[in-house]
Protein backbone atom coordinates (compact mmCIF):
# COMPACT_ATOMS: atom_id res chain seq x y z
CA UNK A 1 0.00 0.00 0.00
CA UNK A 2 0.94 3.16 -0.87
CA UNK A 3 2.72 5.50 2.01
CA UNK A 4 0.52 8.78 2.53
CA UNK A 5 2.72 11.67 2.35
CA UNK A 6 1.85 15.23 4.18
CA UNK A 7 2.70 18.35 2.10
CA UNK A 8 5.61 18.98 4.06
CA UNK A 9 6.81 15.70 2.90
CA UNK A 10 6.78 16.39 -0.17
CA UNK A 11 8.70 19.53 -0.01
CA UNK A 12 11.44 17.37 2.29
CA UNK A 13 11.22 14.89 -0.88
CA UNK A 14 11.92 17.92 -3.57
CA UNK A 15 14.53 19.55 -1.20
CA UNK A 16 16.97 16.54 -0.35
CA UNK A 17 16.94 15.93 -4.18
CA UNK A 18 18.27 18.91 -5.04
CA UNK A 19 21.03 18.63 -2.28
CA UNK A 20 21.97 14.93 -2.45
CA UNK A 21 20.89 13.76 -5.83
CA UNK A 22 21.85 15.69 -8.36
CA UNK A 23 21.56 14.82 -12.28
CA UNK A 24 24.78 17.46 -12.64
CA UNK A 25 25.63 20.39 -11.15
CA UNK A 26 23.74 22.63 -12.94
CA UNK A 27 20.59 21.37 -10.76
CA UNK A 28 17.42 19.15 -11.47
CA UNK A 29 15.33 19.03 -14.07
CA UNK A 30 11.10 19.21 -13.66
CA UNK A 31 11.04 16.09 -15.18
CA UNK A 32 13.99 14.25 -12.87
CA UNK A 33 12.07 16.00 -9.66
CA UNK A 34 8.88 14.17 -11.13
CA UNK A 35 10.47 10.83 -11.13
CA UNK A 36 12.75 11.26 -7.51
CA UNK A 37 9.66 12.93 -5.29
CA UNK A 38 7.09 11.02 -7.09
CA UNK A 39 4.80 13.63 -7.66
CA UNK A 40 2.41 14.78 -10.60
CA UNK A 41 3.40 17.74 -13.00
CA UNK A 42 0.79 20.19 -12.13
CA UNK A 43 1.15 19.80 -8.01
CA UNK A 44 5.07 19.91 -8.50
CA UNK A 45 4.82 23.42 -10.62
CA UNK A 46 3.22 25.43 -8.03
CA UNK A 47 5.51 23.26 -5.20
CA UNK A 48 8.72 24.43 -7.07
CA UNK A 49 6.93 28.14 -7.66
CA UNK A 50 6.42 28.66 -3.91
CA UNK A 51 9.82 27.11 -3.11
CA UNK A 52 11.71 29.35 -5.53
CA UNK A 53 9.76 32.04 -4.62
CA UNK A 54 10.64 31.71 -0.91
CA UNK A 55 14.38 31.67 -1.61
CA UNK A 56 14.63 27.93 -0.91
CA UNK A 57 15.67 26.87 -4.49
CA UNK A 58 17.26 28.29 -7.01
CA UNK A 59 15.99 28.62 -10.47
CA UNK A 60 18.76 28.13 -13.17
CA UNK A 61 18.00 28.73 -17.06
CA UNK A 62 20.10 25.85 -18.44
CA UNK A 63 19.91 26.37 -22.72
CA UNK A 64 16.56 27.08 -23.12
CA UNK A 65 15.64 24.48 -19.79
CA UNK A 66 14.99 25.69 -15.85
CA UNK A 67 17.38 23.55 -13.65
CA UNK A 68 16.39 23.90 -9.75
CA UNK A 69 19.32 24.49 -7.51
CA UNK A 70 18.55 24.13 -3.60
CA UNK A 71 19.80 27.61 -2.09
CA UNK A 72 22.18 28.29 1.30
CA UNK A 73 18.10 28.94 3.20
CA UNK A 74 16.78 25.92 1.22
CA UNK A 75 19.77 23.74 3.19
CA UNK A 76 19.06 25.53 6.67
CA UNK A 77 15.49 24.51 5.96
CA UNK A 78 16.35 21.05 5.28
CA UNK A 79 18.23 20.44 8.50
CA UNK A 80 15.45 22.25 10.12
CA UNK A 81 12.71 19.88 8.33
CA UNK A 82 15.24 16.83 9.67
CA UNK A 83 15.36 17.77 13.34
CA UNK A 84 11.64 18.50 14.16
CA UNK A 85 10.65 15.75 11.79
CA UNK A 86 12.69 13.26 14.45
CA UNK A 87 11.23 15.67 17.25
CA UNK A 88 7.69 14.97 15.92
CA UNK A 89 8.26 11.15 15.51
CA UNK A 90 8.92 11.03 19.28
CA UNK A 91 5.28 12.05 19.58
CA UNK A 92 3.66 9.46 16.87
CA UNK A 93 3.29 12.66 15.20
CA UNK A 94 4.68 13.77 11.57
CA UNK A 95 4.94 16.93 10.60
CA UNK B 1 4.50 16.09 52.04
CA UNK B 2 1.62 16.52 50.02
CA UNK B 3 2.54 20.04 49.95
CA UNK B 4 6.46 19.29 48.60
CA UNK B 5 5.23 16.89 46.32
CA UNK B 6 2.19 19.23 44.92
CA UNK B 7 4.71 21.89 44.29
CA UNK B 8 7.27 19.69 42.81
CA UNK B 9 4.78 18.47 40.61
CA UNK B 10 3.07 21.94 39.13
CA UNK B 11 6.86 23.28 39.05
CA UNK B 12 8.61 20.20 37.09
CA UNK B 13 5.22 20.47 34.86
CA UNK B 14 5.48 24.06 34.12
CA UNK B 15 9.08 23.85 33.31
CA UNK B 16 8.78 20.41 30.79
CA UNK B 17 6.16 22.03 28.96
CA UNK B 18 7.67 25.18 28.63
CA UNK B 19 10.17 23.61 27.49
CA UNK B 20 8.83 21.34 24.85
CA UNK B 21 6.56 24.09 23.96
CA UNK B 22 9.04 26.46 23.41
CA UNK B 23 11.04 23.38 20.97
CA UNK B 24 7.81 23.09 18.84
CA UNK B 25 7.71 26.52 18.78
CA UNK B 26 10.83 27.12 17.20
CA UNK B 27 9.93 24.20 14.97
CA UNK B 28 6.82 25.60 13.67
CA UNK B 29 8.48 28.86 13.12
CA UNK B 30 11.06 27.07 11.14
CA UNK B 31 9.20 24.71 8.45
CA UNK B 32 5.52 26.15 9.20
CA UNK B 33 4.50 22.59 10.42
CA UNK B 34 1.12 23.12 11.53
CA UNK B 35 1.54 19.57 13.80
CA UNK B 36 4.35 21.59 15.85
CA UNK B 37 1.98 24.64 16.04
CA UNK B 38 -0.94 22.37 17.35
CA UNK B 39 2.08 20.34 20.11
CA UNK B 40 2.85 24.03 20.67
CA UNK B 41 -0.54 24.76 21.59
CA UNK B 42 -0.58 21.65 23.66
CA UNK B 43 2.65 22.01 25.67
CA UNK B 44 2.25 25.68 26.38
CA UNK B 45 -1.59 25.11 27.94
CA UNK B 46 -0.34 22.34 29.96
CA UNK B 47 2.77 24.42 31.44
CA UNK B 48 0.06 27.47 32.16
CA UNK B 49 -2.26 25.18 33.66
CA UNK B 50 0.64 23.39 35.96
CA UNK B 51 1.79 27.36 36.76
CA UNK B 52 -1.85 28.28 37.70
CA UNK B 53 -1.99 25.29 40.34
CA UNK B 54 1.04 25.98 41.46
CA UNK B 55 0.15 29.61 42.12
CA UNK B 56 -2.78 28.79 43.71
CA UNK B 57 -0.48 26.88 46.22
CA UNK B 58 1.63 30.00 46.80
CA UNK B 59 -0.94 32.18 47.35
CA UNK B 60 -2.48 29.72 50.10
CA UNK B 61 1.00 29.70 51.11
CA UNK B 62 2.08 33.16 51.39
CA UNK B 63 -1.27 34.97 51.58
CA UNK B 64 -4.41 33.64 52.46
CA UNK B 65 -2.75 31.02 54.79
CA UNK B 66 -6.42 29.26 54.60
CA UNK B 67 -4.55 25.14 54.82
CA UNK B 68 -6.48 24.86 51.36
CA UNK B 69 -5.70 25.80 48.05
CA UNK B 70 -8.75 28.05 46.31
CA UNK B 71 -11.03 25.27 44.50
CA UNK B 72 -11.57 27.50 41.62
CA UNK B 73 -8.11 27.99 40.49
CA UNK B 74 -7.06 23.76 41.12
CA UNK B 75 -10.28 23.48 38.40
CA UNK B 76 -9.14 26.51 36.25
CA UNK B 77 -5.80 24.55 36.28
CA UNK B 78 -6.60 21.41 35.44
CA UNK B 79 -9.22 22.74 32.67
CA UNK B 80 -6.34 24.43 31.00
CA UNK B 81 -4.07 21.17 31.34
CA UNK B 82 -7.31 19.50 29.85
CA UNK B 83 -7.02 21.75 26.76
CA UNK B 84 -3.26 20.95 26.59
CA UNK B 85 -3.82 16.98 26.35
CA UNK B 86 -6.81 17.74 24.14
CA UNK B 87 -4.66 18.92 21.44
CA UNK B 88 -2.07 15.93 22.13
CA UNK B 89 -5.11 13.98 21.13
CA UNK B 90 -6.47 15.99 17.94
CA UNK B 91 -2.66 15.74 16.40
CA UNK B 92 -3.37 12.42 16.26
CA UNK B 93 -6.40 13.01 14.14
CA UNK B 94 -8.99 12.63 16.80
CA UNK B 95 -11.90 13.15 14.80
CA UNK B 96 -14.84 11.08 15.69
CA UNK B 97 -14.12 12.56 19.56
CA UNK B 98 -17.69 15.34 19.06
CA UNK B 99 -21.13 14.52 17.84
CA UNK B 100 -21.44 15.39 14.26
CA UNK B 101 -24.95 16.95 14.79
CA UNK B 102 -24.72 20.87 16.74
CA UNK B 103 -27.55 20.46 18.98
CA UNK B 104 -25.95 17.64 20.50
CA UNK B 105 -22.33 20.03 20.54
CA UNK B 106 -24.54 22.88 21.86
CA UNK B 107 -25.83 20.26 24.81
CA UNK B 108 -23.11 18.66 25.70
CA UNK B 109 -21.78 21.91 27.00
CA UNK B 110 -24.50 22.96 29.16
CA UNK B 111 -23.84 20.26 32.21
CA UNK B 112 -20.54 22.21 32.68
CA UNK B 113 -22.73 25.33 34.02
CA UNK B 114 -24.85 22.56 36.59
CA UNK B 115 -22.51 21.22 37.92
CA UNK B 116 -20.27 22.91 41.29
CA UNK B 117 -16.52 23.64 40.74
CA UNK B 118 -15.42 20.30 43.07
CA UNK B 119 -17.93 18.16 40.00
CA UNK B 120 -16.00 19.92 37.27
CA UNK B 121 -12.57 19.06 38.76
CA UNK B 122 -13.67 15.62 38.49
CA UNK B 123 -15.05 15.90 34.94
CA UNK B 124 -11.79 17.60 33.26
CA UNK B 125 -9.66 14.84 35.37
CA UNK B 126 -11.66 12.01 34.35
CA UNK B 127 -11.71 13.83 30.37
CA UNK B 128 -7.90 14.38 30.99
CA UNK B 129 -7.25 10.41 32.08
CA UNK B 130 -9.39 9.80 28.46
CA UNK B 131 -7.45 11.75 26.06
CA UNK B 132 -3.68 10.99 27.64
CA UNK B 133 -4.55 7.55 27.25
CA UNK B 134 -5.69 7.92 23.62
CA UNK B 135 -2.23 9.80 23.48
CA UNK B 136 -0.10 7.20 24.78
CA UNK B 137 -1.76 4.32 22.59
CA UNK B 138 -1.74 6.23 19.39
CA UNK B 139 2.27 6.95 20.81
CA UNK B 140 2.69 3.25 21.31
CA UNK B 141 1.10 2.51 17.36
CA UNK B 142 3.41 4.70 15.81
CA UNK B 143 6.14 2.95 17.58
CA UNK B 144 5.75 -0.44 15.99
CA UNK B 145 5.37 1.18 12.88
CA UNK B 146 8.79 3.54 13.01
CA UNK B 147 10.56 1.98 15.80
CA UNK B 148 11.61 5.21 17.07
CA UNK B 149 12.84 4.56 20.16
CA UNK B 150 11.95 8.39 21.60
CA UNK B 151 8.34 7.29 21.03
CA UNK B 152 8.57 4.54 23.54
CA UNK B 153 9.55 7.14 26.10
CA UNK B 154 6.68 9.59 25.35
CA UNK B 155 4.22 6.80 25.18
CA UNK B 156 5.02 5.98 29.05
CA UNK B 157 5.17 9.30 29.95
CA UNK B 158 1.82 10.33 28.45
CA UNK B 159 0.86 6.79 30.00
CA UNK B 160 2.19 7.03 33.73
CA UNK B 161 0.46 11.07 33.10
CA UNK B 162 -2.89 9.16 32.78
CA UNK B 163 -2.16 6.86 35.80
CA UNK B 164 -1.41 9.31 37.81
CA UNK B 165 -4.73 11.02 36.62
CA UNK B 166 -6.53 8.11 37.36
CA UNK B 167 -5.33 6.99 40.97
CA UNK B 168 -5.54 11.07 41.98
CA UNK B 169 -8.88 10.85 40.50
CA UNK B 170 -9.64 7.43 42.85
CA UNK B 171 -7.83 9.39 45.95
CA UNK B 172 -10.91 11.01 46.63
CA UNK B 173 -12.86 7.90 47.21
CA UNK B 174 -10.39 7.04 50.01
CA UNK B 175 -8.97 10.74 51.30
CA UNK B 176 -6.14 11.19 53.65
CA UNK B 177 -4.96 7.25 51.98
CA UNK B 178 -1.41 7.38 50.33
CA UNK B 179 -3.01 7.04 46.86
CA UNK B 180 -2.83 11.23 46.39
CA UNK B 181 0.92 11.21 47.21
CA UNK B 182 1.64 8.60 44.95
CA UNK B 183 -0.49 9.90 41.86
CA UNK B 184 1.81 12.78 42.06
CA UNK B 185 4.86 10.75 42.42
CA UNK B 186 3.34 8.97 38.94
CA UNK B 187 3.13 11.97 37.60
CA UNK B 188 6.25 13.43 38.04
CA UNK B 189 7.91 10.52 36.47
CA UNK B 190 5.66 10.62 33.14
CA UNK B 191 7.01 14.21 32.79
CA UNK B 192 10.27 13.53 33.20
CA UNK B 193 9.40 10.76 31.02
CA UNK B 194 8.27 12.67 28.13
CA UNK B 195 11.18 14.98 28.16
CA UNK B 196 13.98 12.55 27.79
CA UNK B 197 13.77 12.02 24.14
CA UNK B 198 12.78 15.89 23.70
CA UNK B 199 16.05 16.80 25.49
CA UNK B 200 17.89 15.21 23.21
CA UNK B 201 16.55 16.81 20.16
CA UNK B 202 20.05 18.79 18.79
CA UNK B 203 19.08 22.96 18.82
CA UNK B 204 22.28 24.26 18.06
CA UNK B 205 22.02 24.92 14.28
CA UNK B 206 18.04 25.74 14.88
CA UNK B 207 17.56 29.55 14.42
CA UNK B 208 13.96 31.52 13.86
CA UNK B 209 14.64 32.77 10.27
CA UNK B 210 12.02 34.86 8.16
CA UNK B 211 10.62 32.58 6.64
CA UNK B 212 6.85 32.55 6.03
Amino acid sequence: MAEYRTHMKIIGDILATTRDDLQDEDGASVTYLIRKANISHSRISTILKTLVSQGLLEKVDNQGFNKYKISQPGREFLEAYYTFTNFADNFGLSI
Amino acid sequence: MEFLLENILNMVGFLVGLAIGIMSHIGFRNTGSPTLFRLSIAFFSISAGFFIIWSGYMLEDFVTKTGSIERWIQTLGIAIQTAGYFFIAFSHSIKSFFPKSSYFRSVGIIPLFLVSSVQLEHIFRSVSFILLAYGAIETMLSYFENRNKGAISVAVGLGLLALGEFVGWYSFVFPESILYPVSMIIKIGGLVALFIPVSKVPLTKMKFDDLE
